[in-house]
């Protein structure tokens, strides 16, 4: 049996070290825990915890089909960390193909003493995937939304297009931002020690929302046919432009709005503000002898004159103010239904005359000259027209065809829309309705009418004087096959800014109309500026209307009312 | 009982760990299925930026035209034919264009898928 041998002196020693060892780590553990334990948690936090700022993605516009129109994708940005770069040179001669930027360009912003630079952004997937493959120190890649237009430049003036940072800038994109936008929000993300995202701290936060959905009045193909048929027509007649607004008279729904030249909004860097605006509601222009139409049924509502009254074209020459008014021909007596068909300048200045300053003021403000149509987009203009005061000794004669005042494409087509519509006029609209990314319907918007033009009985006697207007006078080349239409052509001579006077070159053609007149389905304009050759609008715009008509009807299935005979040969 | 304690004491610290190393299994997994869902998502929205461009109207008709040898119908080579149920009377025409129609045969696209 052994009894308790006291330790020895040694054994004191290394008893005594392991007591100052246990000793410094719980000074050590204490320190950490007690005295710096707020500091350190804090340090903790900040490598453990990462805030970032997600923004939802920019909401779809589709077309009334479901087609879409404008989405945001996901593609990779290049950002770099020049802090920790060790040859800027190197990386920046590296990365200049991948990116398709200059390395002196890539190098100059790797050389800036900042913890984080863009180097390129919103690129193509293909080059994101490069770039992770080369996996350079110092350069990274996040995902952003960049918004695409599928189809290039299709629609580009009505839809406009969003900025780098993700803001609507033109169009609907801009009209719309509040609904279209994502909402944005700073989340908290807990990383593990390789940096990797573990879960939210706080588990009930949820993704940042994306923007609402936008569905058009717009009809994918119509839109195209216009497009096309309106960019035919100002390339074969060497026009500096051309307009086109075609609309569901019923409702002011916008069924396409063309502009050409169009412009690709996926590529608008370089392009100038004037390619990108849309002329069919910003630019004014003295319509000519479309405006006559207007005239004639504030004529007609007056009772001022009626489709069979008299009038004597003077052998188409007539003074009004010291000012001489022409005919395109000599005319004798025509009926006033014969004026607006033969569209005689000086039967319509009579009867303008006739029915006086204030009366034709007051309609021209019914049909919504002067105003704006109230249109769902923005940089609508209002036109150009004069209160009463403002009118000179010849301004009577000189707007009853056309002149002396300024009207967009928009109010004019909402005009001609309004004796389709039995002289109802209607508010024009792009946007049908806005649903939640869930696809729940928030707004659907519903047909407004403006205010009565004229009476019903009016409208439909303008209807078949604007139908004689195809058959037997100057838009013979507006008819369709088998249909029914009425329209107003126009020719306007354009003021010189250098004389002051009208130009004996430059002109605005265009026409007015609807189809079919029995039951309108269509209400359309075309504005072909500075036509060269044989710039008229029976000659220039009249022939799109006929074309884009024929198609359009047939697209929508509205059938002729006049039959005819197959020869099948299957 | 004092062994049963200590178990039972034991089973505690165990399940508590358990909990704590499966949240974080589990959290990994969550971020793992989030990943994927935002890929899936990213290549959703590739694809239908794709079917839009392919299936523009200008595009459609680019190819019809080049490649197909196809043309648009010349003006009034498009009736629509009308059907009223009850009149089974033709109506003749006097001045009415004959129109030859043909119908495509689909062999092509047949053939190829």
């Amino acid at each position: 049996m052994t009894g308790f041998v006291p330790p020895s002196g040694r054994q004191y020693i290394l008893l005594l070290l392991l007591l100052c060892g246990f000793g410094v780590v719980l000074f050590r553990l204490v320190t950490l825990q007690v005295w710096q334990a707020a500091e350190l948690s804090l340090k903790a936090d900040r490598q453990h915890r990462k805030t970032v700022s997600l923004e939802g993605a920019r909401g779809t516009i589709v077309d009334r089909t479901g087609k879409v129109l404008a989405m945001n994708v996901e593609v990779p940005s290049a950002f770099g960390v020049p802090t920790t770069l060790e040859s800027p040179t190197k990386t920046a001669r590296v990365l200049a193909p991948v990116l398709h930027v200059r390395s002196d360009e890539l190098e100059r912003k790797l050389r800036q003493a900042r913890n984080f630079v863009w180097l390129a952004r919103k690129l193509d997937p293909e080059q994101g995937r490069r770039l992770e493959r080369l996996s350079l120190d110092g350069v990274g890649v996040v995902m952003e939304g960049r918004r695409f237009y599928p189809k290039g430049p299709f629609l580009s003036h009505v839809l406009g297009f969003a900025g780098m940072d993700g803001e609507g800038l033109e169009g609907i994109e801009h009209r719309y931002e509040s609904y279209l936008r994502g909402e944005k929000r700073m989340m908290v993300l807990q990383r593990d020690a390789l940096g990797r995202s573990v879960f939210p701290s706080n588990l009930t936060e949820r993704s940042p929302t994306p923007g609402h959905n936008l569905a058009l009045t717009i009809d994918e193909v119509i839109q195209y046919i216009t497009e096309r048929e309106l960019e035919d027509a100002v390339i074969r007649a060497q026009a500096k432009s051309g307009t086109m607004i075609v609309l569901d008279p019923r409702t002011g729904a916008v069924l396409a709005m063309a502009v050409s030249p169009r412009f690709d909004p996926n590529v608008v860097s370089n392009l100038s503000p004037d390619r990108w605006r849309n002329k069919a509601l910003t630019d004014a222009y003295e319509p000519g002898s479309t405006l006559k139409a207007v005239m004639a049924a504030a004529a007609l509502e007056e009772r001022v004159v009626r489709p069979n009254t008299m009038v004597f074209g003077e052998h188409g020459r007539m003074t009004v103010a010291n000012t001489v008014i022409h005919d395109h021909e000599k005319l004798g007596w025509l009926s006033f239904a014969q004026v607006i068909q033969k569209s005689s300048n000086v039967g319509a200045v009579k009867t303008g005359m006739l029915l006086g300053e204030h009366r034709l003021h007051r309609y021209l403000q019914a049909f919504g000259f002067g105003q704006r149509t109230e249109i769902d987009l923005p940089g609508e203009g209002a036109g150009l027209l004069k209160s009463v005061k403002g009118w000179g000794r010849r301004s009577v004669a000189s707007i009853s065809i056309g002149q002396e005042i300024g009207v967009t494409p928009i109010q004019m087509v909402s005009a001609i829309a309004a004796l389709a519509n039995e002289g109802v006029l209607m508010r024009p609209y792009v946007v049908s309705e806005i649903r939640s990314p869930e696809g729940q319907l928030l707004k659907r918007v519903s047909p407004q009418v403006r205010r009565r033009a004229v009476s019903s009985e009016t409208a439909r006697t303008m209807t078949q004087i604007l139908e004689g207007v195809v058959t037997d006078g100057t838009g013979a080349k507006a008819a369709i096959p088998g249909f029914r239409v009425a329209g107003k052509t126009g020719t306007a001579q354009k003021l010189d800014p250098r004389t002051g006077s009208y130009s004996v070159s430059r002109f605005v053609t265009s026409f007015a109309g609807y189809v079919p007149a029995d039951n309108p389905r269509l209400a359309m304009i075309v504005v072909i500026d500075e036509p060269q050759g044989d710039a008229w609008g029976g000659t220039v715009a009249a022939p799109v209307f006929s074309r884009v008509g024929e198609q359009v009807l047939s697209y929508l299935g509205v059938g002729s009312n006049e039959p005819v005979t197959l020869a099948m040969s299957l | 009982m004092k062994i049963l304690a200590v178990l039972l004491g034991l089973c505690l610290v165990f399940v508590f760990v358990w909990e704590r190393v499966d949240m974080v299994r589990v959290g990994y997994q969550i971020e793992r299925l989030k990943r994927d869902k935002t890929a899936l998502e990213r290549q959703r929205d590739e694809l239908r930026v794709q079917f839009s461009t392919l299936s523009a109207s200008g595009r459609i008709a680019r190819v019809a035209t080049k490649e197909l040898g196809m043309g648009l119908p010349q003006q009034g080579q498009v009736i629509l034919v009308q059907f009223r149920p009850g009149n089974t009377q033709p109506v003749a025409v006097a001045d009415a264009v004959p129109v030859e129609v043909r119908v495509a045969k689909n062999d092509l696209l047949a053939r190829r898928y």
